[in-house]
């Protein structure tokens, strides 16, 4: 194709005005940072008519992202647009989206102190007509309902899959050097010394690139020793990194770093599997996605027990990230919104995501048939059911910034367990640098 | 955009700022008087769309991100002015001066290092000779990996049972599984190794160019007159290649002080914080965290110390050729 003349005569100058128009339009904008321009809502007056919608995703792994495409291909109410964005990118961008005067409908995220944090700003769609009644969400769990909703008591979120942390094993691997599973800490600690003497490192962990893998074994042993109230009135800066619950549970801690894989601190969790699998390590603490790591024919050798009950007086607590969507305040059609919301929170699409990205996820609607899930799925799904409180995970039930600073205390604590008064009282300097904001 | 790419300094503000003024005072009036009679006004308009692009895409966000650093803001609703209590947090703040500090060491390490062996193998590879081609290619081919990719490719070489340890121990060090990257004493120096490993090929290519632009005949008159080897380099070539040197110069230090993403790649400025360069730091508190007034403070350190460098390299570097 060739452009005539004139053609490209006209293009040059509305080139010209184009350039000299953004300029001024990106002058006139006012600068960032100030008050967001009002955004307007004009959402739930048509609820029969068809509205273009945006469905923002962090799910950018290969097989989560095309179980997703599926699960949206299969909504035709509503013409919907999928946009996948890698993880970190999407987690800077997120308040940038939520600002937005045109922001995407629908976003994926987490449930918990972030989700929280953003409602209690008014960016995020009141949901709670789905939690009541006939809605969606009216039949999911009270845990779950409460983790859903606002510090005003509004749900804003809707929850569509969950995973649990235990400590994973290899039955064969069990069965080979003849141990079983503890019922108890004292019977935990024998375990570790047994494998110990039979050259195997008992314990794997990545705390190298995946820093805050260190914060699994913190969760849990805080959960066991001072209970989840504690926990998460400690993640929430009412109580002290450098006080003597903390100390007691990093004392804990220390009883159990000879017994980790050293290599493990120069490993990421995909890594630190690696020796689980091959066997010459026995336990690993993580969550159910560590199946993933597994050679398709061995995850059926994979089995796992909750951290043991270290003080009987405590409650029981099992730590189980949430994931799931909450819709943005701004979205131009609320009723469409949620119809999208509805459709995602609905079993059959639940189920159909949970199996076409091959993860040891949960479902968070109890009418999903869970008959077709694999036995180590629904011992999960017991596991919870049965536990008296649920946490989220470091990050999860306080912020990224406070994650940051335990990565770095609880790395240094693990090279260097004798400091650790100094790595607690460096640590709540730093916490409260975060929560001073 | 709110802030630039992670570790790339902010454009001035203030240079643009002294420019109108000076071409506004008094005695130029005439001649730029004259200058706008002569040039059409379609070339004014069309000098004007580059100006334009380059205030709303360069000049206005680096403006931004200096407001931004004067205030709190995590991305929602209204930034709230907090004057200079950033600036004052930064100061204090342990994992910044470790950052500062990791920075001198990368600017000397890397900036020394990388000119030191990529002129040396200059020298080496200068004289054409059979195969010549094969070794300067060789040295030159990490460049063209991104530092991203170098990074995870040297994280595999540093795993404890990895190719590194492999190595020394056939030569007869014994390392005990070192963890290179693990340990703090020496994750910072190997990450350099990487860094080092990769620019290198790209310093001895400008050292090339700057070698052919030497003349022949001064070395050749030295030699007659009995100059040694190293009298000639020292007295004859380095003083040729002053203008390499700038360019060099220039390169070195502002590549060392967006350095990003081989420690993302290889540490993510761990273990706890210890090879936390000022980028890594500025890109984990403004993007990780979302805490962006804090992250538009370092980003801002950042900017002076590239600026700070540069200027006085440059001033020294014209008032000699003057």
């Amino acid at each position: 194709m060739t452009p005539s003349i004139i053609e490209s005569a006209f293009t040059r100058r509305s080139l010209l005005i184009g350039g000299a128009a953004l300029g001024g339009a990106t002058l006139l904008s006012g600068c960032i940072g100030g008050s967001p321009a009002a955004t307007t809502s004009a959402g739930g007056a048509s609820s029969g008519a068809t509205a273009q919608l945006t469905l923002q995703s962090s799910l950018s792994d290969p097989k989560p992202k095309a179980a997703l495409e599926a699960v949206v291909k299969g909504y035709t109410t509503n013409p919907t647009t999928l946009n996948t964005v890698a993880i970190e990118q999407f987690r800077a961008q997120l308040p940038t989206y939520l600002t937005s005067s045109t922001p995407p409908d629908v976003l994926t995220w987490y449930a918990g102190s972030v989700a929280r944090d953003y409602a209690s700003k008014g960016l995020l769609l009141d949901v709670s007509d789905m939690w009541s009644g006939d809605g969606a969400c009216a039949k999911f769990s009270p845990a779950l309902k409460s983790l859903s909703s606002d510090d005003s008591g509004k749900q804003i979120f809707v929850p569509t899959n969950y995973y649990w942390w235990s400590i994973f094993y290899r039955k064969s691997a069990f069965t080979e050097w003849g141990v079983t599973p503890p019922s108890d800490w004292a019977g935990f600690m024998a375990l570790l010394d047994t494998l110990k003497g039979k050259g195997i490192h008992p314990l794997t962990n990545g705390t190298g690139s995946t820093a805050w893998m260190a914060s699994g074994w913190f969760d849990y042993l805080d959960l066991r020793i001072n209970g989840a109230v504690f926990h998460r009135e400690l993640l929430a800066g009412k109580h002290s990194f450098d006080s003597a619950e903390v100390r007691k549970v990093m004392d804990t801690y220390a009883t159990l770093i000879p017994y980790f894989d050293p290599k493990g601190r120069s490993y990421g969790w995909q890594e630190a599997a690696t020796p689980l699998i091959n066997k010459k390590a026995g336990m690993y603490l993580i969550g159910a996605f560590v199946t993933q790591a597994f050679p398709a024919g061995d995850v059926e050798d994979v089995d796992f027990f909750s951290v043991p009950t270290i003080d009987a007086a405590i409650p029981s607590a099992e730590e189980a990230p949430t994931d799931g969507y909450f819709a943005s305040a701004g979205t131009k059609n609320a009723a469409a919104t949620k119809d999208l919301l509805g459709f995602l929170a609905g079993a059959p699409q639940q189920q159909k995501f949970i199996e076409l990205s091959e993860s040891s996820n949960l479902p968070t609607s109890s009418e999903v048939d869970s008959s077709k899930f694999s036995p180590l799925v629904q011992k999960g799904i017991k596991l919870l059911s049965e536990t008296k409180e649920i946490t989220q995970f470091f990050n999860r039930d306080s912020s990224d910034a406070l994650q940051a600073t335990a990565d770095a205390a609880l790395t240094k604590f693990l090279d260097h367990p004798g400091d650790v008064a100094k790595i607690l009282k460096d640590w709540q300097a730093a916490a409260q640098q975060v929560w001073n904001g | 955009m709110t802030a630039t790419r992670p570790g790339t300094p902010i454009s001035p503000t203030s240079a643009d700022d002294s420019r109108p003024a000076r071409r506004r005072s008094r005695g130029q009036g005439t001649r730029r008087h004259s200058v706008t009679r002569r040039v059409p006004p379609v070339i004014w308009l069309l000098l004007a769309v580059p100006v334009v692009i380059e205030l709303a895409w360069v000049f206005w966000p680096a403006f931004n991100s200096f407001q931004l650093s004067f205030t709190r803001w995590h991305g929602v609703g209204a930034a709230e002015p907090v004057g200079l209590k950033n600036y004052q947090t930064l100061a204090g703040d342990p994992i910044f001066l470790t950052a500062l500090q990791n920075n001198v060491y990368w600017i000397l390490g890397f900036g020394g290092l990388s000119v030191i062996v990529g002129f040396a193998l200059a020298l080496a590879l200068n004289k054409p000779r059979p195969g010549v081609g094969i070794y300067r290619s060789a040295i030159y081919l990490p460049m063209v990996f991104s530092l991203a990719v170098t990074g995870l490719f040297w994280r595999v070489m540093y795993q404890p049972d990895g190719p590194v340890n492999a190595m020394l121990a056939a030569i007869g060090i014994d390392t005990a599984e070192h963890q290179w990257l693990a340990d703090p004493n020496t994750a910072l120096a190997a990450i350099l190794v990487a860094a080092i490993w990769r620019q290198t090929g790209y310093i001895m290519v400008l050292y090339l160019a700057g070698l052919k632009g030497c003349d022949p005949s001064l070395e050749e008159a030295a030699e007659v007159d009995g100059a040694g080897w190293w009298q000639r380099l020292r007295y004859i070539v380095i003083p040729q290649l002053r203008n390499v040197n700038t360019v060099i110069f220039a390169v070195t230090v502002i590549d060392s002080l967006r350095t990003f993403d081989i420690v993302w790649a290889m540490t993510r400025g761990g273990p706890y914080n210890s090879t936390q360069l000022l980028s890594t730091y500025m890109y984990q508190v403004g993007f990780t965290q979302v805490n962006l007034g804090y992250g538009s403070a370092i980003a801002v350190v950042i900017f002076l110390l590239a600026i700070g460098f540069i200027i006085t390299y440059l001033a020294r570097a014209t008032r000699e050729e003057n």
